[in-house]
């Protein structure tokens, strides 16, 4: 059940909270934040939607990606731990050092791709748990 | 060896499981064939690596992995000794088994909502908490298998179903709840989580605190091992789901809390063991009496044979009670037949219960009453019942009555008569009930009280699915009697090793941590 003001809303917040998202998520390689973190409130984006727009639209747009990508987030998490075998031991940390020019130059490393993965499997759970929730309260047959 | 093959038993079935969930929207409908055969590989794999681990640690030695190179208590450790490495192989074969019957018998409609990923996961779950050699990770592996447990409890949706698994998480997570305090305790007493490093600062540590924490992990593994008196969401979830999810838990998931218990005890309270003993024989003469005449007064295949996982805990309980004892035997004669018993009880239980689910499955319905005279029809899978039938009431030449010799032996040996008395009453009271299973299912007048006409064993590629797995269990239970003097070898290697602290503590080799901050260079796995 669409709300007016609700949608008003969810036009200024939403964005905020995506960006607010990507913040958490890259500040979190070394302070509180992190994946998980920033999944939670990227599923609070979605939640968001759901009670602006109603859970059949969510449901509709989103939510065959759901089951994959748990499946692609646990992928990228363990290939992030199986990649440190290369070098020395299961979840040995990799780094590479590209450079970007006048930029300078940017270290990633393998925790950064486990810190994705967490990020869209908690993205995913949550996510397909507040359809479901919101389905019940709405009286919807899941 | 190289460590990092501790990894593959935890990261190959995640791996796998992520990848049949990552591609579960492709592949229309050769999908679930995809997920079936992938499946299998897997846990084919995986029971080579686990060989190649009890081929290595059987020799005596431990193999650890620091992982993501941090030194012991900073790290997560993983560490497989002769006892992890003989249930990671168990665990293994019980899937690979439980998976060609599941196959069979499980319906499209839970294939569709990620059975074999799930299937994947619990066994991951499973072998993490035999290989972690860290307090906290421990529970998250509880905890991964809870989950995972839980939602193949419930997948389809029946309101029984849904009774069942809502009574079985909350009780489960009860038990967690008790564990993660005692986590909780032991990091704010001991300031570590490392069960290694725990053990070596238990040893300092005052009476009380090692009392408690060991009180009440005694309670929080024993409600996962179903001991007496917490067995008791066991007998009310386990009839619900499909037999082959039945057949899966029957097989692995009492046996984590019976390997917790053993491993903590074993570690971290060594001297309890002596004083607790009446303790724990009272429990496990209890939960052997309990679950063996529970059983007598259960209605349905499938609830007597869940009852009796119970009763058998407590015959491995009991063989921990005794570890240390010895007069004529060795020290570690008891914890070893414990563990040549849950060997037994894993292969043969869940060979039964596939027996059982069989049964139900053609019948339509397990009620004791409703059935009987399957024998006529059903010849070959009538035999596979008996036999695993009678080798878990303990008849040689089968694996059960090496199994229960070995515990009596010690019992005796240790003049705990009442205990031995209690576990030779209980070995009867289950040969009573498997024999009141045979008897109403099979002989009697045909009755059939499902509406549809008997499928399962029709199909020559599915009968072979469901009565191949059954017979394999069956041989390796033949086997393992024939060749008991070997096992028993085995099992008491994975014993000594397994009550040799210090050896535990060097292997892992906790560094202080006043000598190191950081990751260490060298990748610190030796």
């Amino acid at each position: 059940m669409p709300e007016l003001y609700l949608r008003l809303l969810d036009r200024i917040l939403t964005p905020v909270l995506l960006i607010l998202t990507l913040f958490l998520l890259l500040r979190g390689h070394n302070l509180p934040g992190g994946g998980f973190i920033a999944g939670l409130m990227a599923a609070a984006a979605f939640q968001l939607q759901i009670l602006s727009r109603g859970e059949v639209v969510v449901r509709r747009q989103v939510g065959r990606y759901l089951h994959p990508g748990i499946g692609i987030g646990l992928l990228m998490a363990v290939s992030a731990g199986i990649a440190g075998v290369l070098d020395t031991g299961f979840f040995v940390g990799l780094w590479f050092d590209i450079p970007l020019g006048p930029l300078g130059h940017l270290e990633i490393g393998t925790p950064v791709i486990f810190d994705l993965g967490v990020f869209a499997v908690v993205v995913c759970v949550v996510t397909s748990f507040l359809l479901g929730l919101n389905a019940v309260a709405e009286g919807v047959d899941a | 060896m190289n460590p990092n093959l501790l990894a593959a038993p935890i990261a190959l079935p995640l791996f796998v499981a992520a990848l049949l969930l990552a591609l579960s929207r492709w592949g229309g409908r050769q999908r679930i064939g995809l997920q079936r055969w992938l499946a299998a590989v897997t846990l084919t794999v995986v029971l080579v690596v686990a060989l190649a681990l009890a081929q290595f640690t059987l020799g005596g030695q431990r193999l650890v992995l620091q992982m993501g190179g941090w030194q012991a208590p900073f790290g997560i450790t993983l560490i497989a000794d002769g006892l992890t490495a003989i249930l990671l192989t168990l665990t293994a074969l019980v899937a690979l088994a439980v998976l060609p019957f599941a196959i069979a018998t499980i319906d499209l409609h839970r294939e569709r909502m990620a059975f074999y990923p799930l299937f994947l996961v619990l066994v991951m779950g499973v072998n993490g908490a035999f290989l972690t050699g860290d307090f906290f990770n421990l529970y998250v592996f509880f905890e991964v298998l809870l989950m995972a447990s839980f939602v193949l409890l419930t997948i389809g949706g029946q309101p029984a179903q849904t009774h069942s698994g809502i009574r079985y998480v909350v009780l489960n997570l009860l038990g967690s709840l008790v564990f993660l305090a005692a986590a909780g305790i032991a990091y704010g007493t001991l300031g570590t989580l490392n069960m290694a490093h725990m053990a070596q600062r238990l040893d300092a540590a005052p009476m009380a605190v090692r009392a408690l924490l060991a009180g009440m992990l005694l309670v929080a593994f024993g409600s996962k091992a179903a001991l007496f008196p917490l067995f008791f969401w066991l007998p009310s979830s386990y009839h619900t789901p499909p037999p082959a999810v039945t057949a899966l838990f029957g097989g692995l998931l009492t046996k984590v809390g019976v390997y917790t218990i053993f491993r903590s005890f074993t570690l971290f309270f060594p001297d309890l063991l002596a004083a607790w003993q009446p303790l724990l024989l009272g429990i496990a003469g209890a939960t052997m009496l309990i679950g063996s005449l529970g059983a007598m007064a259960q209605p349905t295949v499938r609830r007597v044979l869940s009852f009796h996982i119970i009763s058998h805990v407590g015959f491995m309980l009991m063989g921990l009670g005794v570890a240390l004892n010895g007069e004529k035997l060795a020290v570690g004669f008891g914890l070893s037949a414990a563990i040549l018993y849950m060997a037994h009880h894993m292969l043969v239980k869940t060979g039964l219960i596939l027996a059982g689910g069989a049964v139900e499955i053609e019948m339509g319905g397990d009620r004791l009453q409703s059935i009987g005279g399957l024998v006529g029809r059903r010849p070959l899978l009538a035999l596979l019942f008996f036999l695993s039938a009678i080798s878990l009431a303990g008849i040689p030449p089968f694996s059960g009555f090496i199994g229960k010799l070995t515990l009596l032996q010690i019992t005796l040996d240790s003049r705990h008569w009442t205990v031995a008395g209690v576990s030779i009453v209980a070995s009867v009271l289950t040969l009573i009930n498997v024999m009141r299973l045979w008897q109403e299912a099979f002989w009697g007048k045909y009755e059939h009280p499902g509406r549809l006409t008997p499928w399962l064993l029709d199909a020559p590629v599915r009968r072979w699915l469901v009565l191949g797995p059954i017979g394999a269990l069956l041989l390796l239970s033949l086997g393992l009697g024939l060749f008991g003097e070997r096992f028993f070898q085995m099992t008491t290697t994975a014993a000594q090793q397994a009550l040799d602290r210090t050896g535990y503590i060097a292997a892992v080799h906790p560094v202080q941590p006043e000598s190191v901050a950081g990751p260490a260079e060298t990748g610190g796995h030796d």
